[in-house]
């Protein structure tokens, strides 16, 4: 009994909504584009780069159209101009539904894998297959929700959940993630709700109509909906988009028991690709699916070598080729894997097939504006005067190192009690973390000092 | 006529048979992709389970589906978030020689709660319970793959231990079916007990 009242009495405190990490691009929602395509000074996380922002919008309504396969864009700028940043736009703007594949250039070096195959993995994984399949779902009103945790307030807490339809009624038990996603839609007894039984997707129809005389504080959009008739549990056919990739991945499973002992796919023999072709085109002429090709974007692009860039040369011609997008910071530099020279690191004949978008680096508004929005994100607080230092630093040093500041910053601000960022913290910060030129300016002064000196004849390859 | 097409089918499809455990467990695959299993008691012949796998759309394989016996004895492979609670009334098929039955264990209402009825025109039958807390459609696949019609002259029910029994007395050419097939398994080299080389997977 003492148990039960500890259990009544346990505040409910923790926020079930998980706290997202901040990223170096989490501030950005969109290109920041009108319906014109003209793009805003300031707008989804986007400043300035209007010239870019409006060619990616472009590239965007083409993606959006899905008529044009295997288009190839080149993001070029130096570095910190955010050309990552636009192509996440890009995927922003995209939404959930058009496949979005980013990759480094270095990630298909690898010694599980060929290269080759690395890309036709990542070339196949942007391109999306919209299928209808049947699952099984539960639907009916909700009578009564059960939830009990232990006293202690922590461990597993056991829940039951009773439904009904017009016809019958049946009691589930609930696991803890059914019954935090229970309380994060907020269900109630009168509810009508369905589950789906495969993914524990919870969606809430509406309120049933014999709840419609309760006496409840309810929003003017609350609606009312029949309790469902016979079964609780129905099969239906949801259309869900998975990529090709998926599909290689199941068809290619050993089978039988021969499964348990292969866990890792590794490289997917073509003529499954061959055979997943076919059927994707049969199911397409049948009007069974449906092909979204999306984005491949391939960051980094300098890091491929001329056999990678030949292998995009023919898989772009493929007709489930994706929209290709690549950035890089480099100018004219050796291909990997050749001793000539070419701008962006890019053969010609690869450049020839690019639209180019250029950026360029930031002004000075700009910058503060950047400065501003990444406040914002990382929730400190700047006075007036530190942000017009923090801008300076921005412009002379890189604009990556004064966000870097902002953080250091403000905890440096919030160790002393302050509020607001001073430009005593920031020259604090300034004077603990070197900037890159700052610190190479060290390097050069003190290099006898350190270890390995007599090493500095040879230069470290990086290309 | 459409009893032979699923002899046809039965025979055209590949199979392996072991004797395991006092049964006789025989994998059939078909043509088409689809897997069925089937577990016979040695001693009286009766079917004790039998259960299906197909592809889904995408290629992946399914679960097993289970059409006769108890869909306890399959082993939850992972703790599911929703499931159905242990009180809740459990249907499952268990055949007798000479009629389909269906027991729906932890229903513990009298006998008059219920009604069961065949609706010819849907292909199945349906529970129902005049407290509205059960209620299950359910089709016969074995008169489905037939194509043979459902009457409701054939359906009896009864009510005992919580549990609701309700037997659909096998047609002709059910029973026929069944013998031959049953003497075609019989034919077959059943290898005797330990591990055998299943051809069909």
């Amino acid at each position: 009994m003492a148990a039960q009242m500890a259990t009544t009495k346990v505040p409910e405190v923790r926020d079930i909504t998980r706290i997202e990490r901040i990223g170096a691009h989490s501030h950005i929602r969109g290109l920041g584009l009108d319906d014109a395509l003209e793009p805003r000074q300031v707008s989804q996380g986007m400043v300035g780069q209007l010239a870019s922002r409006r060619a990616a919008g472009l590239i965007l309504e083409m993606i959006k159209d899905g008529h044009i396969a295997g288009r190839a864009v080149l993001i070029a700028g130096q570095p910190g101009t955010g050309k990552t940043a636009i192509a996440m736009g890009i995927a922003q703007s995209l939404g959930p539904d058009t496949p979005f594949t980013a990759l480094a250039g270095s990630e298909i070096f690898s010694l599980e894998m060929s290269k080759t195959e690395a890309l036709s993995q990542a070339f196949r994984k942007a391109i999306g297959v919209r299928i209808k399949e049947e699952t099984e779902i539960i639907e009916g009103e909700v009578v009564e929700i059960q939830i009990d945790r232990p006293a202690t307030g922590t461990g597993t807490k056991v829940g039951k959940l009773t439904l009904k339809t017009t016809e019958m009624e049946t009691i589930y038990d609930l696991g803890s993630k059914m019954i935090e996603s229970l309380s994060k839609e907020r269900v109630q007894a009168g509810d009508v709700i369905t589950i789906d039984k495969a993914t524990g997707k919870i969606t809430k129809l509406g309120r049933s109509f014999t709840r419609a005389r309760d006496y409840d504080a309810m929003g003017a959009q609350t609606q009312f909906v029949q309790c469902p008739e016979g079964e609780l549990q129905k099969r239906k056919e949801v259309v869900h988009t998975v990529s090709l990739h998926e599909i290689d991945v199941i068809n290619s499973r050993t089978q039988g028991f021969l499964a348990l002992f292969s866990g890792d796919t590794g490289e997917i023999k073509s003529e499954v690709r061959e055979q997943i072709n076919a059927k994707v085109s049969e199911w397409r002429e049948e009007g069974k699916a449906e092909i979204i090709p999306g984005v491949l974007f391939i960051d980094e692009v300098h890091m491929l070598d001329i056999e990678c860039f030949s292998f995009l040369n023919r898989a772009l011609e493929s007709d489930l080729s994706p929209v290709l997008i690549m950035a890089t910071n480099r100018g004219i530099t050796r291909i990997r894997g050749t001793n000539y020279q070419s701008p962006h690191g890019i053969p010609l004949d690869m450049l020839d097939r690019l639209l180019i978008i250029a950026t360029s680096p930031y002004t000075e508004k700009e910058t503060r504006q950047i400065l501003k929005i990444r406040c914002e994100e990382e929730d400190v607080e700047l006075s007036e005067e530190a942000h017009t230092v923090l801008t300076r630093i921005g412009l002379e040093t890189s604009l990556r190192y004064a966000i870097q500041l902002i953080s250091t910053a403000g905890l440096v601000c919030r160790k002393r009690r302050g509020t607001e960022v001073q430009v005593e913290d920031i020259k604090r910060v300034y004077s603990l973390f070197l900037d890159e030129s700052r610190s190479s300016q060290y390097m050069k002064e003190y290099q006898d000092s350190f270890l390995f000196n007599e090493a500095q004849g040879t230069q470290m390859e990086t290309s | 006529m459409a009893v032979q097409c699923w002899l046809d089918a039965l025979k055209s499809a590949k199979k392996t048979a072991l004797l395991h455990d006092g049964k006789r467990k025989v994998h059939y695959l078909f043509v088409d992709g689809k897997e069925m299993a089937e577990e016979y008691d040695l001693k009286t012949d009766e079917l004790i389970v039998r259960k299906w796998r197909r592809k889904n759309t995408l290629g992946a394989l399914g679960q097993w589906e289970i059409e006769v016996g108890d869909p306890a004895t399959m082993a939850i492979s992972e703790p599911h978030p929703i499931m159905e609670s242990s009180s809740n009334p459990v249907l499952m098929r268990k055949d007798t020689k000479t009629s389909f039955q269906w027991r729906v264990r932890n229903l513990p209402y009298p006998k008059e709660v219920y009604s069961v009825s065949v609706e010819t025109v849907e292909r199945c039958c349906i529970i129902r319970t005049t407290n509205k807390k059960y209620y299950k459609k359910f089709s016969i696949p074995d008169l489905d793959r037939c194509q043979l019609p459902l009457e409701s002259s054939a359906l009896t029910f009864s009510h005992a231990n919580n549990t609701l029994i309700i037997s659909y007395q096998k047609p002709k050419q059910i029973l026929t079916l069944e013998q031959d097939l049953l003497r075609e398994l019989k034919k077959m080299k059943g290898s005797g007990d330990g591990d055998v080389d299943c051809k069909t997977q």
